[in-house]
Formats: C-alpha cells, sequence, structure tokens
C-alpha cells in the first residue's frame, strides 16, 4: 500500500476519533442548553464530571487531523481553508468559547453568577461548534465547492459553502453529539448506580436516536439530490458501509431498550464510525471535491514516509497514555463509588 | 484591479493584525504553560519530601490555577493551527509539507500534555502522592517538547533549509534536515528559556503583590521564592542565550540584525547602539547612545568586522526598521533589569540566608512579572517584525501568501471581542480561585 493511501487512513481514523469522542463532549454541552431551564443540579454534576478528565484529550484529534492534513495534504488543507474559511471560523469561536466556557464554569467555584454565565457560554458554544463543524463537512461532500483543477477556490467566499446538504450536515452533527452524548451518559449514571438519571438519559438517548435514524434516511435523500457524484460512489462502493451504519444504529436503540448500556456506547459510536468510513471510501480518491485528489495534494514520498515514522512512534506514547486515562476515569463499575469523589473534585475547589 | 490591490493590501494589514496579536496572547499563556508546572511538581515535591502540608496546599490550589490557564492556552493555540492555513493559505499550501514534522511531533506532545493534565488535575484522590507527583512529569515534559517542535518551524521561516523549490513547488525535501536548521538551535534555547523566566517572574510577582499588601505569610513568601527562584536561575542563562541567537541572525537574517540594532550603512568598527530612534527616510539613528566597534564585536567577535547594514538589500525588503529597533532595546532592556533582579536576590541569599523583605525588593519582584512579559512580547516583535516583509526569508513575501478571502478585517474585530472576554473570564476565575481562603491559617505567620 502506497504511504499516502495509510497516511490518509490515519487521518479519516483521527477524525473518526474526534467525532465519537469530542462529538460525545460537545453532545453534553448540548443537552446542557437544551434543558438549561429544567436540568438538576445532580444531572449538571453527572455531565460536568464525565467530560471533564477527558475534554482536553478529545479536543486534540481534531489538532492532530489538521496537522497531518497540512503535512501531507497541504495543497487540500489550503483548499479547504480558503472556501470554507467562514464555516471554519465559525466552529473554532465555537470551539475557544466551548473550552474557555468549560474550564471557567468549572473552577469558578462558589461564584454562582460566574458559573451561569459560563456554563451557558459552553452550552451555546458547544451547539455552535459540531453545527458548523457540521456544515463545513456537508459543504465539502456536496462536491458543489467551485474551484480550479489545483484546488484554487473560485466560487463566492461568503455564500459559496452553503447547500441542502452543508445545512442537513449542520444540524445532523448536532444531533449526533447529542445522541453519543446521552448514550455515553445512560452509562456513566448506571456506573454510579443512580437509577434516576439513568433513566433519564436512557430515554433521552431513545428519543434522540429514534429522531436521527428518521434524519439518517432523509440525509440520504439528500446526498441523492444534491451531491450526485457522492451518490453514485455511495452506491458503488459505500453500501456495505451504510447497511452496517444501519444495523449498529437500530443495535445500539435495542441495546438501550435492553438496559446494555456498554453494548449501547458500541452500537452508538460505530454507527458514527460506519457513516464517517463509508463517506470516505465513496469520495477517495477525491480528498477535496470535486476535483482536487490525493494525487494532487499529497507531499512528497519522503515526507509521508517520515509521517508515518513520526505516527507508529508516537502512538507508542499515545495509546497507554490514552488507555491509562481512559480506565482511571471511565472504567465503569468497579471504580463507581470512587467516581463520586471525583465528581466532587471535579466541581473545582469545592474539595477544598 | 486597483480594488483587488486594495483589498489585498487591507487583508495583508488585518491578517498581519490578527495573527500578531493571536500569537502574542498564546505566546504569554503557552509560556506559562511549559514553566508553570515545573512550579507545580516543585511544590508537590517538597510536600512528599518535607511532609509539609503548606506545600501540598499551594501545589494544589496552583494546579487549579493551571488548569484555567491550560484551558486558555488549548483554545487560544487551536484558533493558531487553523489560522495558519485560513490567513496564509499559499504559504501552507506551499511549505505545509517542509515544516509538517514539527507540527505532527507538536500535535503528539500535545496530546500527551493534554492526557496527562486530565489525570493530573483529576487524579488528585485517586492516586498515590508518588504516582500523581509522576503524572504531572510528563505535562512538564510535553510542555517544553511542544514549545520547542513549535519553535523550530518558526526558525525555519527565518534561516529556511533543507527543500529543493522548482517553479513554485516544493519537490524534494528532507524534512529532518528542515526542522534542525541554523537557527532552530538557539532559537528554541531562548524562547524556551523565556517561557520559564516569564512563568517564574509572573508567579513571583503575584505574591509579591500580595505581601505588599499585607496578606504576608508563609504561604505567600513560600510561592513566591519558588516563581523567583525559577525566574532568577534562567535569567543570567538567557543573556547568554540571546547573545548566542543574535550571533546567528548576524549570519541567517543579516538585515533583522541591522533593523535590531539600527545600523543602516554597511561599515566596519560598527557601534552597538543604545536607545534611539532610526528614521528610515534619513536613514539615521538619532539619539542612541553609541559604544563604538561594540556591534561590531558582539555579531563577530572582532570589534573592526564588518556590519551589512541595511543599504545592503532595497528598501522594499526592509521590515520597519523603527519598531524593530526599539522593540529589540525593550526587550535587552527588560533581561538586563531581570537580571540585576536575579543577582539582587543571589547576593542576599549569600550574605543572609534569606530573600530581602523590603518594600523596594517586593516592589522589584511586583515589576519583574510584567516585564519578563514585555521581553517576551518585544523579542517576539523582534523575531516576526523583523523579518518582515518575508514569511519565509528570502523565498516567500508575506503578501503572496495571504488569503484574499473578504472580511478579514471583521473577523479581526470579532477575535479582538472574542480574546477580550477570553482574558477577561481567565482573571475573573483566576481571581476567584485566589480568594478561597487557605486551608491552614495555623501556617499564615
Amino acid at each position: 500500500m502506497s504511504p499516502d493511501v495509510v497516511v490518509l487512513a490515519v487521518l479519516l481514523l483521527a477524525l473518526t476519533l474526534y467525532a465519537v469522542l469530542g462529538g460525545a463532549d460537545f453532545g453534553a454541552g448540548v443537552w446542557e442548553f437544551n434543558t438549561a431551564l429544567q436540568a438538576s443540579e445532580r444531572e449538571r454534576a453527572l455531565l460536568y464530571r464525565a467530560i471533564g478528565p477527558v475534554w482536553e484529550a478529545n479536543h486534540v484529534w481534531l489538532i492532530f487531523a489538521l496537522v497531518l492534513l497540512q503535512t501531507a495534504f497541504p495543497r487540500a488543507l489550503a483548499a479547504i481553508s480558503q472556501a470554507l474559511w467562514l464555516p471554519l471560523f465559525l466552529a473554532l469561536f465555537g470551539i475557544v468559547f466551548r473550552g474557555a466556557g468549560f474550564a471557567f464554569r468549572s473552577y469558578a467555584a462558589g461564584a454562582v453568577a460566574q458559573q451561569q454565565i459560563w456554563g451557558a457560554v459552553f452550552a451555546l458554544a458547544s451547539t455552535a461548534a459540531p453545527f458548523f463543524l457540521g456544515a463545513a463537512a456537508g459543504a465539502l461532500a456536496s462536491g458543489r465547492l467551485e474551484m480550479t483543477p489545483d484546488g484554487r477556490f473560485t466560487g463566492s467566499f461568503l455564500t459559496g459553502w452553503i447547500s441542502p446538504l452543508s445545512i442537513f450536515s449542520a444540524f445532523f452533527a448536532v444531533g449526533v453529539c447529542s445522541y453519543l452524548a446521552a448514550v455515553y451518559l445512560t452509562r456513566e449514571g448506571a456506573q454510579i448506580n443512580d437509577a434516576e438519571l439513568t433513566h433519564l438519559w436512557r430515554a433521552r438517548a431513545l428519543a434522540t436516536g429514534a429522531w436521527m435514524g428518521i434524519l439518517a434516511f432523509a440525509g440520504i435523500a439528500i446526498i441523492a439530490s444534491d451531491a450526485p457524484v457522492l451518490w453514485q460512489a455511495f452506491r458503488a462502493r459505500g453500501l456495505p458501509l451504510v447497511a452496517a451504519s444501519v444495523v449498529t444504529g437500530f443495535g445500539s436503540l435495542w441495546a438501550l431498550w435492553r438496559e446494555r448500556f456498554n453494548l449501547a456506547v458500541v452500537g452508538a459510536a460505530s454507527t458514527v464510525v460506519c457513516v464517517i468510513a463509508g463517506w470516505g471510501i465513496s469520495q477517495y480518491p477525491v480528498l477535496v471535491p470535486p476535483r482536487l485528489t490525493v494525487e494532487l495534494a499529497k507531499s512528497p514520498e519522503e515526507i509521508l514516509r517520515v509521517v508515518l515514522w513520526v505516527v507508529s512512534g508516537g502512538a507508542v506514547l499515545l495509546v497507554p497514555a490514552l488507555g491509562l486515562l481512559f480506565a482511571l476515569f471511565k472504567r465503569g463499575a468497579t471504580v463507581g463509588s470512587r467516581a463520586t469523589d471525583s465528581g466532587q473534585a471535579m466541581e473545582g475547589g469545592r474539595e477544598t | 484591479m486597483g480594488e483587488t490591490e486594495t483589498t489585498a493590501a487591507v487583508n495583508l494589514l488585518m491578517a498581519r493584525s490578527q495573527m500578531a496579536f493571536t500569537l502574542g496572547f498564546h505566546i504569554v499563556v503557552a509560556s506559562l504553560g511549559v514553566g508553570f508546572p515545573v512550579l507545580i511538581l516543585g511544590a508537590e515535591g517538597l510536600w512528599l519530601r518535607t511532609g509539609d502540608a503548606g506545600w501540598r496546599e499551594l501545589a494544589r490550589r496552583w494546579s487549579k490555577s493551571f488548569a484555567v490557564l491550560f484551558a486558555v492556552g488549548a483554545v487560544s493555540g487551536t484558533v493558531l493551527s487553523f489560522e495558519l492555513g485560513l490567513l496564509w493559505p499559499e504559504f501552507v499550501g506551499t511549505f505545509g509539507a517542509v515544516i509538517g514534522l514539527p507540527f505532527t511531533l507538536e500535535g503528539f506532545a500535545f496530546f500527551i500534555e493534554a492526557i496527562f493534565v486530565g489525570i493530573y488535575l483529576y487524579g488528585w484522590d485517586r492516586l498515590s502522592p508518588r504516582a500523581h507527583w509522576w503524572a504531572g512529569v510528563p505535562i512538564a515534559l510535553s510542555g517544553l517538547a511542544s514549545a520547542w517542535f513549535v519553535v523550530t518551524a518558526n526558525a525555519w521561516m527565518n534561516s529556511p533549509e533543507g527543500f529543493v523549490l522548482t517553479d513554485g513547488v516544493v519537490t524534494s525535501v528532507d524534512p529532518l534536515g528542515a526542522m534542525l536548521n541554523r537557527a532552530t538551535p538557539t532559537q528554541t534555547t531562548h524562547m524556551i528559556i523565556a517561557a520559564y523566566m516569564v512563568s517564574g517572574f509572573l508567579i513571583a510577582s503575584v505574591y509579591a503583590w500580595s505581601r505588599l499588601r499585607g496578606r504576608d505569610g508563609i504561604y505567600q513568601r513560600r510561592a513566591m521564592a519558588l516563581g523567583l527562584t525559577l525566574g532568577a536561575a534562567f535569567a543570567p542563562v538567557q543573556i547568554l542565550a540571546g547573545d548566542f541567537a543574535a550571533k546567528m541572525v548576524a549570519q541567517t537574517q543579516p538585515v533583522k540584525l541591522a533593523a535590531m540594532e539600527g545600523q543602516f550603512r554597511t561599515e566596519a568598527h560598527a557601534p552597538l547602539r543604545i536607545g534611539g530612534l532610526p528614521d528610515a527616510a534619513t536613514k539615521q539613528t538619532r539619539f542612541a547612545l553609541e559604544i563604538p566597534g561594540a556591534l561590531s564585536w558582539l555579531a563577530y567577535g572582532d570589534s573592526s568586522a564588518v556590519v551589512r547594514g541595511l543599504d545592503a538589500v532595497p528598501v522594499q525588503d526592509w521590515p520597519p526598521v523603527a519598531v524593530v529597533h526599539v522593540a529589540f532595546q525593550l526587550m535587552v532592556g527588560a533581561g538586563s533589569a531581570l537580571f540585576g533582579l536575579a543577582m539582587w536576590s543571589a547576593w542576599a541569599l549569600l550574605r543572609r540566608r534569606a530573600l530581602p523583605r523590603s518594600r523596594a525588593f517586593l516592589g522589584s519582584v511586583v515589576a519583574a512579572g510584567p516585564l519578563a512579559v514585555v521581553a517576551l512580547e518585544a523579542g517576539w516583535v523582534v523575531t516576526e517584525v523583523g523579518r518582515q516583509p518575508w514569511i519565509v526569508q528570502g523565498i516567500m513575501r508575506t503578501a503572496e501568501s495571504v488569503t484574499t478571502a473578504p472580511a478579514v478585517g471583521l473577523l479581526f474585530a470579532a477575535t479582538l471581542t472574542t480574546y477580550a472576554l477570553l482574558g477577561a473570564g481567565a482573571v475573573v476565575v483566576l481571581r476567584i480561585l485566589s480568594r478561597v481562603p487557605l486551608e491552614a491559617p495555623s501556617h499564615v505567620a
């Protein structure tokens, strides 16, 4: 296999992990936004405790994908940056205020007004970030960005990214994030043996999941009409993954229904993996539709090889470190009682 | 045609302002990200060694402030990684691959840092004290590594090496050669020492201020002493590192050196100008104290050496001379003052085995924090403005690489608002944290 394909696979993996892990952190904020007036303090505590130790690490997947794109396919990054500068900047504002809002809210313990302001900022920004990232992804997938064969954007800088698919993707991304968050929080509620919260998040996850299923079929219709090139490729190569995403999606709902929450988490995450992989495989070898291909955008071979060496070497450090992080904070019922302790620590300052 | 030229000029100004502002913000927070963990580990280590709970409290409270600063640094760093492509698409499109290696490595370092920040901050009650201390070590190490990798990319912009350019397309790359360019050793050392100095002096400054205002307990004294130790230890080393960096600039970027020194004419026995204001129109640096031959000696180790002046290149290749010269003077001045404070502290420690408690000394420590930040920012201005009009020295002009997207000015306004909120929020939350009463009032003497 040529190195550019391997780097591309790593890039897709990083984006997928960002969606599955970072997406759920955004989703928690979306729920904070949706339930601003009704959420109980206990409910909030579970939510903030769940993302506290991991959100910064989860966020790095995006940075990682960005540097990989810059290093391995610099022309693609330049093209995307030009064509999608507006949704990307808007997403960036969301990302900035999400992170700052979360940290400020967590550590402004005791200052109620500050906590309310930054909690609201966190909630709103967590919704804006996936919305505009989703819009950018949809604009890219639609194949409607006007550019020269070498990736120079010739369309409108203000409206060039807006298409039915980009608008659909914006809402879809927010929905996916909320579904992931609801499923994960159901599991975390069960881990601390809080029947009430488990029940609440299970109901929310089931309702969101059902809606997302309907929305997904609408999405297929929009792709068929708005992105004919992608649609052809979907039918030629993406079908198995589309089918798999339907199966895992329904599987996660079934697991939620049967209260098998670990399985539900795996199912929900797998659905997202299948959707992104299906998109990637269908679009290959085009990197920035309609015309900028991997071949045109890729860096010289020696760079790609160095990238692969660095990624392999880095993974040796990264994988155990990530394993430690998730083992400490996400490992389930055996540390259930201790999870409550850290929940207090999370509230920032309350433990002193 | 005229209209697009104006748009391009406005875009260039706005994109440069945006980049300068966001980098100028991030460089302070990022420096704290490099240096602060060292202090926290120091305090926690002293607790492990002495069993004195006061040190533990210091480490614990500091770790919360660090959490706030790290979050701000993480998001302001994210802005930068997006901005590189969004504001300078031609630069990234052409040279992204050449400087990709350090950025990829930095990505990994940031990853490790973020993971262990999570473990450290939320692991106080989950890990044994010793394990918890060790969980902080990767934060300090990866912060250091991040700084090193990122600055190698900037060093490459100053001293571009390790690639072949054919008709504007990079055809062959030696990524390691690009990363280890000639400017890398001096520039990375200079920056990392600056990061430790800024962290040390800023934190010492905060507690010196508390002490001057009457909160003068053992907690504040320890906190100030730890910060001052870090800052003062690196202040003398920085003078040497700065000298090496300037000698390298003399070799790789003689025009930048000429601007730094206000040297318009190429001449032997070039004088060192202290202070003064260069006037690019009359090609003179006025009001400066001149030490004959000293610049030749500093740059080349020979007081009769020829120093290339700005006249060696056409005027359109000059950086804004006055800005670079004044920034350089500010940096050197602030650095020298910090060196003086370090010497004062060391002398007092040698003579009396204790830091002075006079108001004059505490006042100087208060000033040291802002001074270190001034030196940092001024040094950053020297290296960035001093490279203009180039984004890649001698190869790509900043104007060639800027985006053609509209409304870059509007974006800059939005960015200023965002960062004002970000900065204000961080200050408010840090103040809230500082007002939480101390756990062990018996320690407050």
